[in-house]
């Protein structure tokens, strides 16, 4: 008898010993997670900043639509990746740090389906200069000129040769055919000099430019098939030149001259090889906060998290005392794994997203509202401590699992449905789910468990502090 | 069991409060933001704010159409303007920024939004399509889990309620932006929405687990009996049908009371942080915050006493009618 009694109390011990084994561990996690949220914060030089969105860090939201209605539908997607590209070289150039350029489309809900260009600049608070620079990317087509139209139309002030033209709008009388070459065939573009061949003047300078294989095909036939014909070329929509075609060109070479200055020409030559635009693209909205108004709204934030950590820790032990406290080490737990989420993913950090987050600390605790609340029924129907933690987290499971999953579902239809900022949120809002139900499940459960065992009818200090609130009935 | 017993009490006033609720957003109209009407903003403040007819009348002479302006003061003690119009092209912008600019010394633009008319009805559109599509989703997952407690009522009733008193939350805080929409001019903007999609998923959260403590509830206290039937193709098979040891009313009066204090105190954290980000967490989330404490209210009084006794309300109907065709 008394040997087994003793085995028994050997294996309890070791038992006790593997929960306080394994409480140090969730307590030494959260320590090397908060550790790494802390190094990683306020230093310049820090590997996993946070990254703080435009309405926190200052800076200019741009938004541009395109016009694709002259783009066949399955080349859409791909030309607006292009269209990307070209932009996110142009605002390279800026010096930004970390600059966003992405396409964003209008998805199903509406019934015209809108590409847009989101461009989002750090810092950058001038915006008409922003918007300058990304606008001065150049637009470059070839058209055919009709010349019937162009004499029914009988402008005298049009000259075709050479001279820099103001272009007609784009009408039913318009003179001009697209030939569907644009800068998006283009290879490179040079400054060079003219060496006074072909009628052109001597020392000229001229664009050269090479279009890439798919385009000089499509130059080789434009002007094979009319040959005789004027092929004009326009700039952003202004006609720059109207060379006639005296023979077809193979190769994929041309020639751009207008009457440039030097300066002008080398101009030309950098905007295109930076990219020609292969859509035309129209700014639909802009927002620009200042630097100054986004520290003091990031610094209001953060201080609504620290006081709204720092009530509802004090709220859960007022009211649950023992357990009370295991769930504010929990929710620190929350929170540090989600700041450490927020730089390993990235998630962009905004007002709206900190706020979500201040939200979610009122939330995160509700798992262990729902288990304290069930352990407290078994522990007054005189389960210990142990038995009734268990018991409490078995019964609340069913709970916590139905109300989690259908907030998941929510934060992922909210995520496929919306909008950047509306993405955003639903990130943190599942995010939020997820690491919630974790340190409720993990960090509450197993430091509860490593507690020292009591039982309600033991009217010792230990015993009162599992035994909490008010008693309902 | 007070909230089964005064059902109809607490049920009419749920219906007057959500019918109020509708009138005030019907009469009154939310007051939109440019995040969806499109339009401008542009924030600037000064070392002395200029005299507000003075600048009204440089910014008449630009043909701006209608337009608001109105006075702030920053945080840093700054006097400034919101200046308020339609969607401005990039040239009527520099113009614009000129003109406020020139008004007062020491002027700085801190904050300027144009949002085009198409995005704006876009978000619109998006924000609507969310709700009804979260909602739906909602109704199919609650039914599914509750598939096991068909008896009194369907399980789909289970879902069908937490739309139900869903609803009651989302439509509370909408009829108080409403009304400070019309009386203090706060607009509705994306945060509003994102507020109100918070809301929807406290809500659901909050009714869900007081009926998971009826299932546990009706699961414990239920009888089940096997009886073989033939089936209209003639082959005979188990039908198993329940009887409960305690009647339904009170079932669900019971679990109400079990989960009455968990409902109170995640209402009360919740409350907790949203009051420290009212009070301090800065102009910009002040409505936000402001929004979601009505809703997690709405919230906390639709899971006691709308979620359950409409639950009872129904189970009653369902068994007078059964009685009715017998």
């Amino acid at each position: 008898m008394s040997k087994i009694n003793l085995q028994k109390k050997e294996a309890g011990g070791s038992e006790a010993f593997i929960r306080k084994f394994h409480a140090l561990g969730v307590l030494v996690l959260i320590a090397v997670v908060g550790f790494f949220v802390y190094t990683n914060t306020g230093t310049e030089d820090a590997q996993h900043p946070f990254k703080l969105g435009l309405d926190l860090a200052g800076g200019s939201h741009l938004v541009y639509e395109a016009d694709v209605s002259k783009i066949a539908p399955a080349e859409v997607a791909d030309l607006m990746n292009v269209l990307r590209d070209v932009i996110e070289r142009r605002v390279n150039t800026f010096g930004v740090s970390e600059p966003i350029v992405q396409v964003e489309r209008s998805s199903f809900v509406s019934e015209n389906t809108v590409e847009r260009l989101v461009v989002e600049l750090p810092g950058v608070t001038d915006v008409a200069t922003a918007v300058a620079e990304i606008g001065k990317t150049p637009l470059l087509e070839f058209r055919l000129i009709d010349q019937e139209a162009l004499q029914a139309q009988s402008v005298a002030t049009v000259e075709v040769d050479g001279v820099s033209v103001q272009a007609e709008p784009a009408e039913d009388l318009s003179p001009f055919i697209d030939t569907g070459l644009t800068g998006r065939y283009l290879a490179s573009a040079a400054l060079e000099f003219a060496g006074g061949s072909g009628g052109q003047l001597s020392n000229e300078p001229i664009v050269s430019i090479v279009f890439n294989a798919e385009g000089g095909d499509l130059f080789e036939t434009i002007t094979r098939e009319h040959t005789g014909e004027s092929l004009a070329i326009f700039l952003d929509g202004e006609m720059i030149s109207s060379p006639r075609i005296n023979e077809a060109i193979a190769g994929g070479r041309a020639v751009i001259s207008g009457g440039f200055t030097a300066e002008e020409a080398k101009a030309l030559a950098q905007n295109l090889n930076f990219g020609a635009l292969p859509v035309p693209i129209e700014l639909a909205s802009t927002q620009t906060v200042g630097a100054s108004l986004g520290e003091e709204v990031l610094n209001k934030g953060v201080t609504a998290g620290v006081v709204g950590l720092g009530l509802v820790i004090l709220f859960m032990m007022l009211w649950y005392r023992l357990p009370g406290l295991v769930a504010g080490i929990s929710l620190i737990g929350y929170v540090a794994m989600m700041l450490a989420l927020f730089k390993l993913i990235p998630v962009t950090l905004t007002a709206a997203g900190l706020a979500g987050l201040v939200l979610s600390l009122g939330m995160a605790v509700d798992a262990n509202v729902l288990v304290f609340e069930r352990m407290k029924e078994e522990y007054r129907n005189g389960k210990n401590s142990h038995q009734a933690a268990r018991d409490g987290f078995a019964r609340a499971w069913s709970a916590i699992r139905d109300g989690n999953i259908t907030s998941l579902l929510s934060a992922i239809i909210l995520f496929w449905f919306g909008t950047s900022i509306v993405k955003g949120f639903a990130l943190v809002f599942g995010l939020g789910v997820v690491v919630s139900m974790i340190s409720a499940l993990l960090v509450t459960r197993t430091l509860l468990l490593a507690l020292p065992e009591s039982h309600i009818t033991k009217k010792t200090i230990l015993s009162k502090l599992y035994n909490s609130g008010v008693h309902t009935k | 069991m007070l909230f089964i017993t005064y059902r109809k009490v607490l049920l009419g006033i749920a219906v007057a409060v959500v019918l109020g609720s509708g009138v005030i957003i019907g009469t009154l109209g939310l007051n939109l933001g440019i995040d969806f009407t499109g339009g401008s903003l542009t924030e600037v403040s000064y070392a002395e704010r200029p005299a507000k007819e003075g600048l009204s009348s440089e910014l008449d002479q630009l043909g701006l159409g209608g337009y608001s302006l109105r006075e702030t003061l920053d945080d840093e003690g700054r006097d400034g303007y919101i200046l308020r119009t339609r969607d401005l092209t990039e040239g009527e912008r520099v113009t614009v920024e000129s003109v406020v600019l020139s008004a007062g010394t020491e002027s700085t633009i801190t904050r300027f939004t144009s949002i085009g008319p198409v995005i704006g009805q876009e978000l619109k559109d998006k924000a609507l399509w969310a709700i009804v599509a979260v909602s739906l989703i909602i109704i199919l997952y609650v039914a599914f889990a509750f598939s096991g407690v068909s008896y009194p009522v369907g399980s789909w009733v289970y879902g069908g309620i937490t739309i139900l008193a869903l609803l009651h939350d989302v439509i509370v805080p909408t009829a108080v932006m409403a009304l400070m929409g019309y009386f203090l001019g706060v607009e509705a903007d994306v945060l509003f929405i994102m507020a109100l999609l918070a809301v929807l998923g406290y809500s659901v959260n909050d009714t869900i687990v007081v009926f998971d403590r009826v299932r546990e509830n009706l699961m414990k206290y239920r009888q089940e009996k096997k009886v073989m039937v033939v089936g209209t193709d003639g082959m005979e098979r188990e039908e198993i049908t329940y009887t409960l040891q305690k009647p339904f009313a009170e079932i669900v009066g019971v679990s109400v009371s079990q989960t009455l204090m968990r409902s109170i105190n995640t209402s009360v954290t919740t409350l907790v942080a949203l009051t420290a980000l009212y009070f301090v967490g800065g102009e910009v989330t002040q409505t936000f915050s402001l929004v979601l404490i009505v809703g997690v209210l709405a919230g906390t009084y639709s899971s006691i006493c709308i979620a359950n006794p409409l639950l009872v309300f129904i189970a009653e109907r369902k068994v007078a009618t059964e009685a009715i065709t017998k």
